[in-house]
């Protein structure tokens, strides 16, 4: 039983973290339609912006947690800009946004390797406050990594903010109506080319987010946006472009996945996460909660 | 002086040009409608109004002045468009539809007299205000499309065949809107198939052929206009149906 919950409270806390970065894929999906394969490496470089505001400029955790968000949010509207908006312009297909993003993905990944170089850098402890270090606390049977609780809790702070602003707040919901149908959006004096920036800058500011959490419970290095692929399937299958999907299937699939490192092997726990993608995939291709393709094509 | 002009509007999109020269004016509190075959250019016509698409030659003017370039200007100068196929947004609810209709506006007091209006001119729309927009029928999704055109507050509305696909008695009911709006000091602009409703109620009409103005006057001239009669009132088959 003991064993049980620890699985149960580890799964809570990864899932926590993959929601945060399947909310970026998803929230990109439900206006743009395509899959945006940058976001990885954007939560990437949100790890080092993180890690070099804490350690090269000495800011405090604080600040560099949020200056973090920003640069990130800062970035992926630069690719939106740079990369995607002139595709659009052209009404270039769909596979091209997906190559585009793959593109930028390993532009990005490459450009840290070349220039910061491969290897891994560790979060200062000493610099981190004290509800982030290291350690564990006890809750009853179950412990608990401070890690885990501090990613628990920011997830949950960042998640509900976002939802109250997307389901109670005009702009908000211009948001989904946009998702929903760009031209119709337009006709209501929507500024849709905001509405985009809008979204790019959000996804952006949760992967900033995400990045430094990751990065101080494991370690930051260019590769990490292989990592988040986990998240991309957690939003495939909950359902792209739905946020309660992405949310519900980030939960599924890190619980999914602690039970069979638990109980089975940790070797078989990523087979099982991408099983499950092809099986979601061949039995219900719009995820749990996803629109149907017929509206999404 | 003229609420809209359009003036020797060329467009071209996909390589094809479906729009060759068209020039036509619209009066304040007039209803003018714009009939032809499909692929006449009827829709392209009002889609380059409201800035989807870039004419190739000649220019719109909104109350003597040129329109601006993105939708969102042109909808806050005045010119409110409801389109083809009435694209609610069914993941959100009626009263939400309706919200975004005023999207643009931030006179609270003047939105809660037009939203009593929109209510009280469809009844069904306030019974169902909770409810998504997707599960309503057609006909009631024609009318939230209408409603959120009147939440929107342009002085001129364009409207792309709002009784396409719809039951004859729900078509009747539509045009009976139209004629509301107008009474509402609405000016609109009609783009229509069935051809004999739409100049029953419009003050002037044109008659577009192959992206050309073929024929302009009276909407009860040109209904009695003997080739017009052979190509658009001699059968009424072409009612609801959709291209």
């Amino acid at each position: 039983m003991a064993q049980f919950l620890q699985q149960l409270v580890n799964g809570i806390s990864i899932g926590s973290i993959y929601a945060l970065m399947a909310v970026g894929y998803s929230l990109v999906y439900s206006i743009m339609n395509f899959s945006n394969f940058a976001h990885g490496s954007v939560i990437m470089l949100g790890a080092y912006f993180g890690y070099f505001c804490l350690t090269l400029l000495g800011l405090p955790f604080g600040l560099a947690f949020f200056l973090a968000a920003c640069g990130t949010a800062l970035v992926a509207v630069v690719i939106e800009r740079l990369a995607y908006k002139p595709l659009r312009d052209r009404k270039a297909p769909f596979l091209y946004f997906i190559i585009t993003a793959m593109g930028m993905s390993i532009f990005i990944d490459n450009g840290v390797i070349a220039t910061i170089g491969p290897t891994p850098k560790i979060f200062p402890l000493a610099r981190l406050p004290e509800f982030i270090r290291g350690g564990t606390i006890k809750l009853g049977v179950v412990e608990v990594g401070r890690v885990d609780v501090a990613m628990f809790v920011i997830t949950v702070i960042c998640l509900v903010a976002l939802i109250f602003f997307i389901d109670y707040t005009r702009v908000g919901k211009a948001i989904q109506a946009t998702a929903y149908n760009m031209k119709a959006s337009a006709l209501m004096g929507i500024n849709t080319s905001f509405i985009i920036i809008l979204v790019f800058a959000i996804g952006g500011a949760l992967a900033g987010v995400a990045g430094v959490l990751y990065g101080i419970k494991y370690q930051v290095y260019p590769q990490m946006s292989g990592i988040t692929m986990k998240s991309f399937i957690a939003a495939v299958f909950g359902g792209l472009g739905s946020l309660p999907g992405a949310l519900l299937g980030s939960l599924l699939l890190a619980l999914i996945e602690t039970f069979v490192s638990g109980y089975l092997s940790t070797q078989l726990r990523d087979i099982f996460s991408f099983l499950i993608l092809i099986a979601m995939l061949v039995i219900r291709p719009s995820g749990i909660m996803g629109k149907s393709m017929e509206d999404k094509a | 002086m003229s609420l809209l002009g359009i003036r020797d509007l060329h467009v071209s999109y996909g390589g094809i040009r479906a729009l060759k020269g068209v020039s036509l004016d619209v009066e304040p509190g007039e209803i003018v409608t714009i009939i032809g075959a499909n692929g006449a250019g009827k829709s392209t016509l009002l889609n380059t109004v409201s800035g989807f698409l870039k004419p190739t030659g000649g220019y719109v003017e909104f109350k003597g002045q040129r329109v601006g370039r993105s939708p969102a200007k042109i909808v806050k100068a005045g010119v409110c468009h409801v389109p083809e196929g009435r694209l609610v947004f069914a993941n959100l609810s009626v009263q939400d539809n309706l919200s975004l209709g005023a999207y643009l506006r931030s006179d609270r007091r003047k939105m809660a007299v037009d939203l009593d209006r929109v209510y009280a001119l469809f009844p069904r729309l306030k019974e169902r205000m909770r409810q998504q927009a997707g599960t309503l029928s057609g006909g009631e999704q024609q009318m939230l499309a209408m409603g959120r055109a009147l939440m929107t507050d342009g002085e001129l509305v364009l409207m792309d065949e709002p009784s396409l696909g719809l039951a004859p008695l729900l078509v009747k009911t539509v045009f009976d809107i139209i004629l509301e709006f107008r009474d509402l000091g609405k000016t609109i602009l009609l783009v229509e198939q069935n051809a004999f409703k739409a100049l029953a109620i419009a003050d002037r009409a044109y008659v577009l052929e192959q992206g050309k103005v073929v024929k302009e006057g009276k909407a009860s001239e040109v209904a009695q206009d003997p080739a017009v009669r052979a190509a658009y009132l001699g059968s009424k088959s072409s009612d609801g149906k959709s291209d």
